[in-house]
Formats: C-alpha cells, structure tokens, sequence
C-alpha cells in the first residue's frame, strides 16, 4: 500500500465515523437518558455515563399515562394504511407496467404530482372532506390522510418492481390458459412479493412517524398516535423529559428493526430512483 | 381492459383525496369563512392583496429562504461528502452505511425531542457546552436566542436530510462505469482529475433531480420546525408553512391560510418550472 492510498482511506475513514457520531450520538445520547434516574438526568454538568439506571421512566409511561393507546393506535393505523396501499398500488403498479389502455399517461403523471404535492398545501381541504364525512377524531379518518401521503409514493416504488419483472412471464401464463387474475395472483405475485413487502414497511414507517394530519385530526387522547403522545409531553406544564426520552426511544426502536430488515430493497428501490424523502 | 379495472380504484381515490381537494383549496381562497358561524362569502382576491399589505409577508418569506438555503446546502455538502465514502469498498463500511441511514427512518418526533433535550438550557449537553466556552451565557438555550434557534432547526433538519442525498449520490456513484475511470487513467489523469472529469459530470444528471425534489421538500416541510419551536422565538423560525399553520388552525382563518398555500404552491410551480426549461438549455 503506498502512502497516498493509506492516506486516502485514512480520510475516508475519519469522515465517516464523524458523521457516524453525528448520526449516532444524539440516539445513543436519547437511549442512555432513558434509562437515567432523575438525580442524574437533571445535573449540570450533564453526566456522560449514568452510575445507575432505572426504569422508572418506562414504568411511568406503562402505568400512568395513554401511551399504551398511542401505541396501539399508531400500530393500527400503520397496519391499516399499509394494507389499503398495498392493495391500490399493487394493482395500479402492475397494470401501468403491463396493459395499454386511455388515459395512462395522464394517471401517472397526476401520481407522480400528487408524489411530490406538499401536504402543508392541502391540509385544510382535506381535513373539510374528512370532517363531511364525519371522520375527524377517528382512526379511520387518519388511515385516509397516511393513504393520502404515502399512496402515490407506494405506487411509483411497486411500478419499478413489477417493471423488472419480464413481461415473457405473464405472457407465457397467459399462453397456458391463465386468466390475467389468475396469472397475476399465482406468479407474478409471488414473485414480486420482497418488494411489495419492502414497500409496505416503508408505507408503515411513514404513517407511524406522521405527526401533521393526526394533529389537525385528532382531538381526544383514545385516537392519538404515538407522535402526538409526545408532542403533548412537550407542550404539557412541566416537561417531563424522562417519559419523553423512553417513548422517544419506544417508537424510534421499532421503525429502525424493520428499516434494518428491509434494508437491502430500500437500496434497490433508491437505485431505481423511486424514493421519497 | 383488464388494466382499466386494476387501475379504476386508484383513480377512483386519488380523485376524491387529492384533485377534489386542490380544487377545493383554489375555491376557499377566494372566500372569508366566518369561524363563528360557519358562513362563507365569496371575497374574490382580496385575500391574495391582504398577504401582499401583511407586513408578515417579507419577513416569513426571508425566513423560508434562510431555512431552505441552510438546509439544502448542509445536506447536499454532507451528502456529497458521505457519498464519495462510502463509495469505498473498504472494511466496515457497510455497519457505517447503515448507521449514516438511520435519520432516513426516525420520527421527527422524537428528532424534535432529542434536539430540545440536547438544547435544553439546564440540563442539555449541547447547550452546556456552548455555555462552557461562553458562546452562551450561563442557563441560556440556543433555542431562546433568535439566530439560535434558525441555527438549530437547520442543524436538525440537515442532520434528517443528508442520508437522502447522501443515498442518491451514492447510488449514482455506483452507476458509473469502470472503464471511464480506466481510460482517464490510460489518459494519466491523477485522483482530482478522476474525481473533477470523471465524477463529478456523471453525477449532475442526479444534482438536478434532487435538488428540485429536496427544495420542494425543504420549503414545505413543517414538522421538525414546529416540533422544536413552533416557529418561536418571537416568530424567528416562523417559515411559511408554519404561518399557514398558524392562520388556518390557530386563528380559523381558512380562506385566509388557503391563500397562503396556494401562494406557496404556485411559487413552487413557477420555480419548478423555470428551473427545468433553464436546466434543459443548459444540457444543449
């Protein structure tokens, strides 16, 4: 190894593992002050290592507040955005890359806008349809918005699974005397299905982590979501950064565990350019 | 026909939840929508020229461009810079890419939280440290502080954002084809001229993208604002979603916060817009 490329990889090495710690501290930074006690969380100056640690934070958030219905809450909206995403986008997917029919570039292009719509613009109108419909403060009504947000994104990332799927499949189904549904449901489906799931974790991470519509939408503490939860914690009299930081660190655990699980499509997926921010 | 029926659903809802309602906000723009008793009266534009008289206008507007502005290039500088390493096939660099992914997937819940608690003027390390070398004074939080507090939300959202760009650059980078490096190295081109003829024109197709995508985001993006300052302090961090916000939930001024967004929307477009036909010209 000559001296230049020992260099070099020196300097990789460095810029790396600073933005590491920049990523990496302030999680690191949450977990550990979760599990503080409070003579050791309110010091200054700020104890790097705690000496004990406790669950009291944990316990309280069990115990003596919603957060278990936040919890609850968020996990079935998640669930239930996912599911009706799933079904729109895998068929709207599978069709735009297989069939020809009227009005097909015009349906992409109004998914690709809706894609890139901001929500901030459309809060309002949509909170009215919402309200009409006599969803406000209801589960359903914030499964409608997340599908609403996440929706056009499910789309555009399941088209480019089924795009890199050869249409020769279909076709030699078709050839054996499948119907288009039958063909669609026993092979291409199947094979498909890791980056249907991929997309459906990120549907999940995406409405897990909403915070602007619940807000709008939600009024009593049996239909709040788990950022709302927190985001109450916060404005609340007092702020109580212990049972802050430990439902901090509750609803970011789960969101990494399925990022790490899917990890590998979501690289295909950005590879293919279909990602949102 | 088949494709019809399997996209008929889709349709079916992006007309209900997302065309309906555009048209719907164009139409509350031009009303003023009495909270009280939920009676509505055509205005025209006159809400339009009451943000134009609003002597919140400049200053929100200057306000969404110093956050836009510090954002992208934070997270394009740190995008950029994180791409080209973990490019490198080098040990470990897997357990890094993944760690440098994580902001990609973290609430901005508790992104807000973690800042605050690491801004807290008592008790956060941030601000002890700040205080330690007197750049704050004693109990101070950079979060009370006007120029702090913008500071701060733009760390935060750098911090959310550059895995983003840091991933498209990286996947661009994996598009390159060996041989351009081969042949410029035949050619006797040493690591920066690699890097400035090689590398460099292979990623601007992806610049443009993403910085239209990223700017987009960036201007309309609320949550981590107003989860950290609501705007504050004294309206320092007020950028025009949060006005919007303000207007449409805080004071049930519907018509008034529609206009708001469309004014957004539509600078947006025009920008979009001018942004493509002038980059396409300059691709010729």
């Amino acid at each position: 190894m000559t001296a230049r490329s020992l260099l070099s990889r020196l300097t990789v090495y460095a810029v790396t593992l600073l933005l590491a710690a920049f990523i990496g501290f302030p999680l690191l930074w949450m977990l550990i002050s979760s599990f503080k006690p409070s003579a050791q969380l309110f010091v200054s100056p700020p104890r790097l290592l705690p000496t004990e640690f406790t669950l009291d934070w944990y316990r309280n958030l069990v115990h003596q507040s919603d957060a278990p219905t936040f919890f609850w809450n968020s996990l079935v909206v998640g669930m239930a955005t996912t599911a009706i995403c799933l079904v729109l986008g895998t068929l709207a997917g599978y069709a735009v890359t297989r069939f020809e029919f009227p009005g097909k570039g015009i349906f992409l292009v109004s998914a690709l806008l809706s894609y890139v719509f901001p929500a901030i613009v459309l809060f309002v109108p949509i909170y009215m349809i919402i309200n009409s419909l006599g969803l406000t403060d209801t589960l359903l009504g914030i499964v409608i918005c997340h599908t609403i947000l996440t929706f056009p994104f499910a789309l555009w990332m399941l088209r480019s699974f089924f795009a890199a799927i050869p249409r020769e499949i279909d076709e030699a189904a078709w050839v054996d005397g499948a119907s288009f549904l039958r063909a669609f449901a026993t092979i291409i489906l199947p094979l498909a299905l890791p980056g249907i799931f991929s997309v459906g974790v990120f549907v999940f991470v995406l409405s897990w982590n909403e915070y602007l519509f619940a807000s709008v939408l939600v009024t009593s503490n049996a239909h709040k979501t788990i950022p709302l939860g927190i985001a109450e914690f916060i404005t609340s009299f007092d702020v109580r950064w212990g049972e802050i930081m430990a439902m901090g660190t509750l609803a970011t655990v789960p969101v990494i565990v399925l990022f790490l699980s899917v990890q590998r499509y979501f690289l295909r997926g950005v590879l293919s350019g279909a990602v949102k921010g | 026909m088949a494709g019809v029926l399997f996209v008929m659903p889709s349709i079916v809802f992006l007309a209900a939840f997302v065309a309906y309602p555009v048209i719907d906000a164009v139409r509350l723009s031009l009303l003023f929508v009495d909270f009280a008793t939920d009676e509505t009266k055509f205005v025209g534009l006159a809400n339009f020229a009451q943000m134009l008289r609003d002597q919140k206008a400049p200053v929100v507007a200057l306000n969404t461009i110093l956050w836009t502005v510090g954002s992208l290039a934070g997270q394009f500088a740190l995008g950029l810079g994180a791409a080209l390493c973990i490019n490198r096939d080098l040990p470990g660099m897997q357990v890094i890419r993944t760690i440098l992914l994580l902001p990609y997937v973290v609430p901005v819940i508790a992104i807000a939280l973690f800042w605050r608690w690491l801004l807290d003027g008592s008790y956060g390390l941030v601000s002890y440290l700040l205080q330690a070398v007197d750049i704050l004074p004693p109990n101070q939080s950079p979060l009370a502080i006007p120029d702090g507090a913008m500071v701060s939300v733009i760390i935060a959202n750098i911090w959310r954002g550059f895995p983003f760009v840091m991933i498209s650059y990286w996947a661009a980078l994996q598009g390159i084809p060996e041989e351009q490096y081969e042949a410029a190295r035949v050619d006797g081109a040493g690591p920066w001229q690699e890097f400035r003829y090689v590398t460099l024109p292979n990623l601007i197709e992806i610049t443009k993208v993403m910085f239209i995508l990223r700017l987009i985001w960036t201007v309309t993006f609320f949550d981590i604002i107003w989860l950290i300052t609501r705007g504050g302090p004294g309206g320092a961090t007020e950028h025009w979603p949060i006005w919007i916000y303000q207007e449409s939930m805080g004071f049930f001024r519907f018509g008034y916060g529609a206009a708001l967004a469309l004014t957004l929307a539509m600078a947006l477009m025009v920008f979009s817009a001018l942004y493509f036909v002038l980059s396409r010209q300059g691709t010729r």
